[in-house]
């Protein structure tokens, strides 16, 4: 990170999602059947297969739509969905892999001190909101990015967003507010 | 009206008849006003010989057109959906504030609110109850009483994230800030009464302004919160969010009995003790409470189990033991009873997550220095390792093919690994380094070639990231080599891949994808079988839920009654017809709505022309009794723009019908094309006489023009507003478009 100059943050990727098209229709049952990591969900209408390699659990609509979660970074959550593309080859279907996006990113980030949430809020106000009593943490709105940061009193904040990049610059950006209203351990 | 000038002749002496209503200028006899609307009280005599005044009583909001005659039992007959909605609203609003005990002023504003949310739309789709709650919430943050969402939520029984969702929403569409409630304690700001414990309290609120220094605790409070002062103790004040709020209302539950109040006051002690230790923020207030509750009933005596306390305070249980088990680190936890109420102990405590991120920050430096030791180690044994590798080069026959000198490397590896094996596995950089020596030696090696070997043998890894030790003992080589070619090869080719991609080629890249581990989940067919039992089994409720329906579908089919049920169409907003002239507007409206078959439209269309006397001799009779005011009211939201003669009668006729409820009912809402005639001779006569008392007077002249048809051919033109019942345009208010 450029904007600290002592401390380097550790931004840690949690989560990514992606969502890509099989351009053909998925027989959800026969997916059911043959798969040894699928939950068919039959009330809803999609089935969930999990892989192991890249820890990833995928979403199958009988459309063709799959929706992948879990993946650690984006060139994982690529190869993840690679292999369940063709995973779901092999089981017959023709697959075409297309429309590959990343959706979201969520991440996770330690503040080497803690923050005082009312303070920053005042200071912050259309971007922050802050209601104790539905939720202990701060949410911190950038509209530019699209991204949203939840910020905690202990100093540790959540940052989501449309991807890798946009999380970043999120938490610089948020770092110089989030250091005013820091508390001081005597 | 006194003191005007004549038009005509200049002159100043105006005559005023009230009972024709006009104003007449004596001297060139020209009338300046006629209609005058008269504001005195008239009195008509009761049956008893009495008088009464002529009028009545209209509501300050809502249309104010329903003069209810014999009881009010159709109290929301005669409004549109826009007035019957805010009346129920402003109902609603009172019936919530009255339990929260808000006062006038803001049960007026949350009704604004309310009716900033209604021209919104933003109680569409949404419970009535939630959007009044979020309404009156939003008052008391913005009065700052200490009302709380989880009353309302209370006195609503819906689930507080619920309420808080909608609260929020509100809050964002209207653009008010509600303004932050700051906890109070730590830092002493906004505190208008004090929170003392103990006994002392007893003294304060009967001499509010003693100073009685007991050894300890008043004395402490003030030189923490100095802003203070020694007020009584009034809930009504307390700031949200404060735990000490809670802990009358949860004692009073938990049914303390006489020692209620000393019960309370220990726990508040143990509050205050909570919150300078540094328990409180960034947690739910009412944990803290029910772990200060728990330990004050157990101080007194009372046997109070963590069921009965969560069940009442609503945490769950972890978190409870939690607040305890922080306590108990805290040293005030080894006082006994006694002490703890006599003395405060001086120091405070860390907040146990800083107490914890302390614990980390020791973890951390520990790993480090253990990792320093590790590399000198490493250091040692890399040395050793590369006399080791020499050696088995020079001593092991040279490879014939490049399998033999992977080989090699297995063995080399294999005593590195063990050798390694004593070491953490879980140390990053040992992993690192290890897999950095080998990589090099496998890029001499193989320099780039046999990827397929190494594909079948190395399970590919994600790209990036040391490989495991795991694999490092495993099959090789390992993918270090392959993953970093691999994500080479893809650099090289994601640049041309992408616009393939993106123009939908769609070519499944195949490279590192290991085919063998993706055949392992594909059952075989035996397994499919169990699996497809087991399936069955676990989803035996819903297959024969289905059935069912199925069943009960087709025999709804045999019986002819089977009802489809079609996913609701969303009306869609209709745009507000652009046109520059009236027949323009009335074109276009009729293109759009669906047209009835009781309109003439040659008629229609000549009515720019005309003065448009012809369609209402046409119509007035067929819609004189049949112009029912619902009727009347559900198309009068089509009429968007634009004149609407046919509308226009219908609500001409309105006021007429509206004074006759009870004839209206029997009448019925359908449009009858021919009523006869006879039904509007009994309306008329009746009518005139109830018109009397109605509030505006242009009633009896509007009979009169429907009394004579033939009449209406010779009147002077008629403006188009008058037309569209001009009289009373301003107090339907057609705003209610598609509402």
């Amino acid at each position: 990170m450029d904007a600290d100059s002592d401390v380097a943050l550790d931004i840690l990727i949690t989560n990514v999602v992606c969502v890509f098209r099989t351009r053909c229709h998925l027989n959800l049952r026969k997916i059911a059947l043959e798969g040894a990591n699928v939950i068919y969900k039959r009330d809803v209408g999609k089935v969930l297969m999990k892989l192991r390699k890249p820890r990833i659990t995928a979403t199958i609509w009988s459309s063709g739509k799959i929706i992948c979660t879990g993946a650690t970074s984006e060139e994982e959550a690529k190869f993840g969905a690679r292999r369940l593309a063709r995973s779901l080859q092999k089981l017959g279907f023709q697959v075409i892999f297309t429309d590959f996006k990343v959706v979201n990113v969520l991440a996770v980030c330690n503040m080497p001190f803690e923050i005082r949430l009312p303070e920053f809020t005042k200071n912050n106000r259309p971007h922050a909101s802050y209601e104790p009593e539905l939720h202990p943490a701060v949410c911190y709105r950038i509209k530019s990015l699209r991204a949203t940061l939840q910020i905690f009193s202990t100093g540790s904040i959540t940052v989501t967003g449309p991807n890798v990049k946009a999380v970043a610059t999120a938490v610089e950006q948020v770092y110089p507010f989030v250091f005013e209203s820091r508390k001081e351990i005597l | 009206m006194t003191g005007r000038v004549c038009r005509g002749c200049g002159g100043t002496d105006i005559e005023l008849d009230a009972a024709r209503g006009d104003a007449v200028c004596t001297g060139c006899g020209s009338v300046l006003e006629d209609n005058i609307i008269v504001s005195e009280v008239q009195f008509v005599e009761n049956s008893g010989g009495g008088s009464s005044a002529v009028g009545q009583f209209v509501s300050l909001d809502g249309a104010g057109k329903t003069p209810t005659l014999g009881g009010g039992f159709h109290v929301n007959l005669g409004k549109e959906s826009r007035a019957q909605t805010l009346q129920n609203g402003r109902r609603q609003i009172h019936h919530l504030g009255n339990q929260l005990q808000l006062n006038q002023h803001c049960l007026d504003t949350a009704f604004n609110f309310f009716k900033m949310a209604v021209s919104k739309h933003l109680t569409r789709g949404r419970k009535m109850a939630h959007v009044i709650a979020a309404c009156l919430y939003l008052v008391c943050r913005t009065e700052g009483t200490p009302h709380m969402l989880l009353d309302l939520s209370d006195l609503l029984q819906v689930n507080v994230y619920v309420l808080g969702k909608t609260f929020l929403l509100l809050a964002r569409e209207l653009c008010i800030n509600a303004p932050a409630i700051v906890p109070a304690g730590r830092d002493g700001v906004r505190r208008k009464c004090c929170t003392d414990g103990g006994p002392s309290l007893h003294l304060s609120r009967s001499t509010p302004g003693s100073t009685v220094p007991r050894a300890g605790r008043p004395l402490q409070t003030e030189r923490a919160f100095p802003s203070l002062g020694r007020s009584a103790f009034t809930a009504a004040l307390r700031q949200l969010c404060d735990p000490c709020l809670y802990i009358p209302r949860f004692a009073h539950l938990l049914e303390f009995g006489d020692k209620n109040h000393e019960v309370s006051m220990t726990a508040l002690r143990l509050l205050q003790r909570m919150k300078r230790d540094w328990m409180h923020t960034g947690r739910r207030p009412s944990g803290l409470c029910g772990a200060a509750l728990l330990v004050a009933a157990r101080m007194h005596d009372f046997r109070r189990t963590v069921k009965e306390v969560i069940s009442v305070v609503k945490v769950c249980e972890s978190t409870l033991r939690k607040r305890l088990t922080e306590f108990e680190d805290t040293p005030t936890s080894q006082l006994t009873v006694d002490e703890f109420m006599k003395v405060d102990l001086e120091e405070e405590c860390d907040p146990p997550s800083y107490t914890a991120g302390q614990r980390k920050l020791r973890m951390k430096q520990l790993e480090q220095v253990l990792s320093k030791q590790l590399e000198e180690v490493e250091g040692e044994i890399s040395s050793y390792q590369d006399a080791i590798e020499i050696e088995l080069e020079n001593s092991r026959p040279k490879a014939k093919g490049a399998l033999a000198s992977l080989t090699k490397d297995g063995s080399v590896e294999d005593t590195t690994s063990s050798l390694f094996g004593e070491e953490d596995a879980e140390d990053e950089e040992l992993e690192a380094a290890a897999s950095h020596l080998n990589k090099d030696f496998y890029q001499e090696l193989l320099g780039g070639g046999l990827p397929g070997s190494a594909e079948a043998a190395g399970g590919p890894e994600g790209g990036g990231g040391p490989p495991a030790l795991e694999s490092l003992l495993g099959p090789l080589p390992t993918a270090a080599s392959l993953g970093i070619s691999d994500s080479i090869r893809e650099c090289i080719s994601s640049q041309s891949r992408d616009p393939k991609d993106a123009s939908g080629d769609g070519e499944l890249d195949l490279s590192g994808i290991d085919d063998l581990e993706i055949d392992r989940y594909i059952l075989n067919e035996a397994e499919a079988r169990v699996k497809a039992e087991l399936w069955m089994r676990e989803n035996a409720e819903y297959l024969r839920e289905q059935r069912e329906k199925e069943a009960r579908i087709a025999k709804e089919r045999e019986l002819g009654i089977y009802k489809e049920h079609k996913p609701k169409k969303s009306c869609k907003r209709r745009e507000p017809i652009q046109a520059s002239t009236a027949g323009e507007a009335i074109e276009k409206m009729l293109e759009q709505k669906k047209i009835s078959s009781k309109i003439n439209y040659s008629v229609l269309r000549g009515l720019d022309s005309k003065g448009g006397a012809g369609p209402r001799r046409e119509h007035a009779r067929p819609q004189e009794t049949a112009g029912a005011r619902r009727l009347s009211r559900r198309k009068a939201p089509a009429s968007t723009s634009g004149a609407d003669p046919v509308a226009g009668v219908r609500k001409r006729l309105r006021p007429m019908v509206s004074t006759q409820p009870a004839k209206k009912v029997a009448v019925g809402e359908a449009l009858l094309p021919s009523p006869p005639s006879l039904e509007a001779e009994p309306v008329r006569p009746t009518s005139a006489v109830v018109v009397e008392s109605g509030p505006v007077s242009y009633h009896p002249e509007e009979d009169a023009d429907e009394e004579d048809p033939d009449e209406e051919d010779g009147e002077p033109c008629v403006s188009a507003l008058q037309m569209m019942g001009g009289n009373d345009y301003g107090c339907d208010g057609d705003d209610d478009d598609g509402y």
